[in-house]
């Protein structure tokens, strides 16, 4: 079928980005007709409109640096939130802000910031990425353990779907449940139900006392029992991370624990963790850099493989990494059981028999290769975990309803 | 709500072969056909609207229930999932054709995971008995609904249920880890688990969660327990106006305090409950009662109760009163919690109304919601989570008088019309099911509807489970 129009027809000239940009080196082998960059809601639901009528797939995407290395056969086009910028509306009382898919998180951060409010998701390089790629990818980092995942602090959302079609999901207040909650499909689809264009995100009271404590080792084995002891304290820190190697701590280990509230109880909360787990633990000198470590760690790299466990289960998944994977840079959030581990010129042997370890001990692998991966090391993908069938099922349901024409097939991985 | 909705039509019987049909796989004494026993689920809490069934099967097990869903459903007839029957949007409400499948004897906790912080269940489970069970281990379950005491967690897992510490906490969607589901056709189906963390393609539980019934039943529910709080700290403010009271709410909010839980109760509900068996010593001259609650490491508890007491005093608190200890605490919270048991004994019926709106526009709204009760002439009281803006304003009726029941109608239409207009919703924790079908036009345009039903189309091709609740008729007029 040939498209109604040409995208030229219908986006204004600053939409349609000449080739050749910034964003050809973040996006691996692929190579796109044209990149769009909508200033707005109906400038994206043309454009998918268009390439639903036009057959040519979408690829979104904010900044592209965290796309990982993808192969497509067919038409494609790139459709970039980066214009789409701008808090919309921000009330500090009601804990509560709107903004356009493509605004930094930097930017809304600051706006937060002003009136002593936060955001508590810390995935890696959030300093980095733009609302709509939060909400899109689902990351929510250790944080998660106290706050809740993102999904659950995502109150709305405007969703162009692969027809092009408008849909304003959930609202702006934090309990609703007026009718089926397609948000929660939404938050971490990775793109494939549609292009995000709005959020509105519930915010937090920055606390009066924010510390990150640090205990020391030289293995992540010797840190183990601690972390296992400080899970089954009868509190709930803000998040607690094992981390190897940790030279930026001068450690070959390390365990960061991070605790909030009124002074008085975050002294107490230290007491109890350390008596209850029998240690004693460093303040984070520089707590910013430490926090940052902890985000960030393992994070980057050709590929990085996600274990996730029971927290029970850790200490076996990590004895898993290290037999099969050898000594390579983890990050293990203890309190949700989730391991990130970084890997380089991994056999996709040692990445499957990890999978099987994984699968044996209950959860389950996820793998994300980097853009600047080769081919060998993109075949790792192969070993993730894959949906039950009847899981599939439903997705595949639920992808012909969103996204019949498969323009956002791109995104289904 | 509709007054055509209230007449209930009668059903056909269902054919005796299917009768046996359903005892062989559930036993005969858990099929359900003789009218007088099916009298009990004509209603849930919304009494109403009524309906009678044709049948209530009470399946013991998962298998059982695909069983049962199996067989109706190879019959071309709707089912239509209970718990407890507690729910109070008419979700649970009979269709004239369809077959009650209830949850009741499917009650036992499977696991109970201390170290992992995990719960598996089965959804006739009581929302209370989990936290029982679970609190000699230091843990609990933090949902906890006005109705926990009966409701059960396969109910709050179709209502995405909230309860006054969801304020802290969040709701049951945020608690909910994985899921085995019965769906059209009697296909059992797991979804997500804890062990499996986020490493789905997309959010099937977290769809699923609140889905009213409409997508099938879940039989077995994975859930996260919280460890609990060291120590309590309860604060009732007694304020002259409802408006003092929602100042200070704001105030508390503003200075960065996390409370557990932030509850109001204005004079008409303060009067009903102190007239009740349930009085919690509230007095009866007060505009309104404010609860603040604040748990967590005990050190820090008072600091934060004495800035909530500076805050309601500044706002014109005449009266600020403490608990630390559980008695004294129990009845600090009589006045909210038992505040729907109160006003069922000062009238016929009770509409009780759910609303949610941005927690600034709340004093503006509820001084609409008097001014349109007072224009109806009807007796409104108002019970609210305040720190989240959940407004349940709850209106006192006669069902008997039609025109009474007409002002009902047209007062609750133009309390959810003003609640969406100031960026509120029609619902925040009770579900659409029949009673808000009419209003789902006004927060959902016609694309977010069509999407709903394609979405319940993928889980039930043939709308075979709980026909006619949450979604509105395609040919309804926008309400």
């Amino acid at each position: 079928m040939t498209p109604p129009t040409s995208l030229a027809d219908i986006l204004p000239h600053e939409a349609l980005a000449t080739g050749g940009s910034r964003l050809g080196s973040t996006t691996g082998v692929l190579a796109p007709e044209a990149i769009v960059r909508p200033e707005s809601t109906e400038e994206v639901a043309a454009t998918l409109g268009w390439a639903a009528a036009a057959g040519v797939a979408v690829l979104p995407f904010f900044s592209g640096r965290r796309l990982g290395r993808r192969a497509f056969e067919g038409r494609l086009i790139f459709l970039v939130t980066d214009r789409l910028r701008g808090i919309e509306i921000y009330e500090p009382a009601d804990l509560t802000l709107t903004a356009r898919a493509g605004t930094p998180l930097a930017a809304v951060s600051s706006a937060l910031a002003a009136n002593r409010q936060w955001l508590p998701f810390d995935p890696p390089f959030v300093d980095d990425r733009s609302l709509g790629g939060l909400v899109a990818t689902g990351e929510s980092g250790p944080t998660a353990a106290a706050f809740g995942e993102l999904r659950n602090h995502v109150l709305g959302a405007t969703l162009v779907t692969g027809e092009g079609r408008v849909l304003r999901l959930g609202g702006r207040v934090v309990k609703n449940v007026a009718g089926f909650d397609l948000l929660k499909p939404v938050v971490g689809s990775r793109g494939r139900l549609g292009v995000i264009t709005s959020v509105c995100l519930r915010a937090f009271p920055v606390p009066t006392e924010d510390r990150v404590l640090v205990l020391r080792a030289d293995r992540v084995a010797d840190l183990a029992a601690a972390a296992s002891a400080i899970r089954t304290a009868s509190l709930l820190p803000v998040s607690s991370v094992l981390i190897s190697p940790a030279d930026v701590l001068g450690a070959g280990a390390a365990l960061l624990v991070r605790l909030q509230g009124a002074r008085p109880a975050v002294d107490a909360d230290q007491r109890t963790l350390e008596a209850h787990a029998g240690v004693t633990f460093d303040r984070a000198s520089d707590m910013a850099a430490t926090l940052r470590t902890a985000r960030d760690h393992a994070a980057s790299g050709p590929a990085t493989l996600g274990v996730s466990v029971l927290p029970s289960r850790l200490a076996q998944a990590l004895e898993a990494v290290a037999d099969l994977l050898g000594d390579v840079p983890v990050a293990a959030d203890t309190y949700l059981g989730k391991v990130r581990v970084a890997v380089r010129d991994a056999e996709p042997a040692a990445a499957h028999k990890l999978c099987e370890r994984v699968q044996a001990l209950g959860g389950a692998l996820s793998v994300r290769v980097g853009d600047r991966a080769d081919a060998a090391t993109a075949e790792l993908s192969a070993a993730a975990s894959p949906p039950s069938p009847d899981e599939a099922a439903l997705v595949a349901g639920l992808d012909r309803v969103f996204d019949p024409k498969g323009v956002l097939r791109p995104c289904r991985r | 709500m509709t007054t055509a909705a209230l007449a209930a039509p009668v059903p056909a019987a269902l054919p005796t072969s299917l009768v046996r049909a359903l005892a062989e796989i559930v036993g005969k004494e858990h099929v359900l056909t003789d009218p007088n026993r099916l009298v009990v689920y004509e209603s849930d809490g919304l009494t109403a609207y009524r309906a009678a069934p044709r049948a209530v099967v009470l399946p013991g097990s998962g298998e059982e229930v695909a069983a049962v869903v199996r067989l109706l459903h190879g019959e071309g007839i709707p089912v239509v999932p209970r718990g407890a029957g507690t729910g109070l949007s008419g979700g649970a409400l009979p269709t004239p054709d369809g077959v009650v499948v209830g949850t009741a004897r499917m009650n036992r906790i499977l696991e109970v995971d201390v170290e992992n912080r995990l719960a598996r269940v089965q959804p006739g489970v009581i929302n209370a008995r989990l936290t029982e069970a679970t609190r000699p281990h230091g843990l609990y379950y933090a949902p906890d609904p006005s109705s926990q005491s009966t409701c059960t967690l396969g109910g709050n897992v179709a209502e995405n249920s909230g309860g006054p510490h969801c304020l802290k906490y969040g709701v049951t969607t945020r608690y909910v880890t994985g899921l085995t589901v019965v769906l059209a056709g009697g296909r059992m189906v797991r979804l997500g688990g804890a062990a499996r963390g986020g490493e789905v393609p997309l959010d099937l539980v977290g769809l699923f969660v609140g889905s009213e019934g409409c997508f099938g039943i879940a039989t077995e529910i994975e859930v996260r327990l919280l460890p609990v709080a060291e120590g309590v700290r309860t604060l009732l403010g007694i304020f002259e106006t409802m408006e003092q009271a929602g100042h200070a709410v704001t105030a508390i909010m503003a200075a960065g305090l996390v409370p557990a839980a932030v509850e109001i109760v204005d004079q008409a509900t303060i009067l009903a409950v102190e007239a009740s068996v349930y009085a919690g010593g509230y007095p009866t001259d007060a505009g309104a009662a404010l609860v603040v609650e604040f748990d967590g490491t005990e050190a820090g508890l008072d600091a934060e109760a004495d800035e909530a007491e500076a805050c309601c005093r500044a706002a014109g608190a005449r009266e600020v009163r403490r608990a630390s200890d559980p008695t004294t605490r129990a009845a600090l919270w009589n006045g909210r919690k038992k505040a729907f048991g109160a006003m069922g004994r000062i009238a016929p019926d009770l509409l009780v109304q759910d609303a949610t709106v941005p927690r600034t526009r709340l004093p503006e709204v509820l001084a609409k919601i008097t001014e349109i009760g007072e224009r109806y002439r009807l007796n409104v009281a108002n019970v609210f989570h305040a720190g989240d803006g959940n407004l349940h304003p709850n209106i006192l009726f006669d069902r008997n008088d039609p025109d009474e029941l007409e002002r009902v109608e047209r007062a609750s239409k133009e309390i959810m019309t003003l609640c969406v207009e100031v960026g509120g919703t029609i619902t925040g924790e009770h579900g659409v099911g029949v009673d808000k079908r009419g209003y789902m036009r006004l927060v959902n345009g016609p694309e977010e509807i069509a999407t709903m039903a394609a979405v319940k189309r993928v889980f039930d091709p043939h709308g075979l489970f709980n026909p006619g609740k949450v979604l509105p008729d395609p040919d309804e007029d926008p309400a």
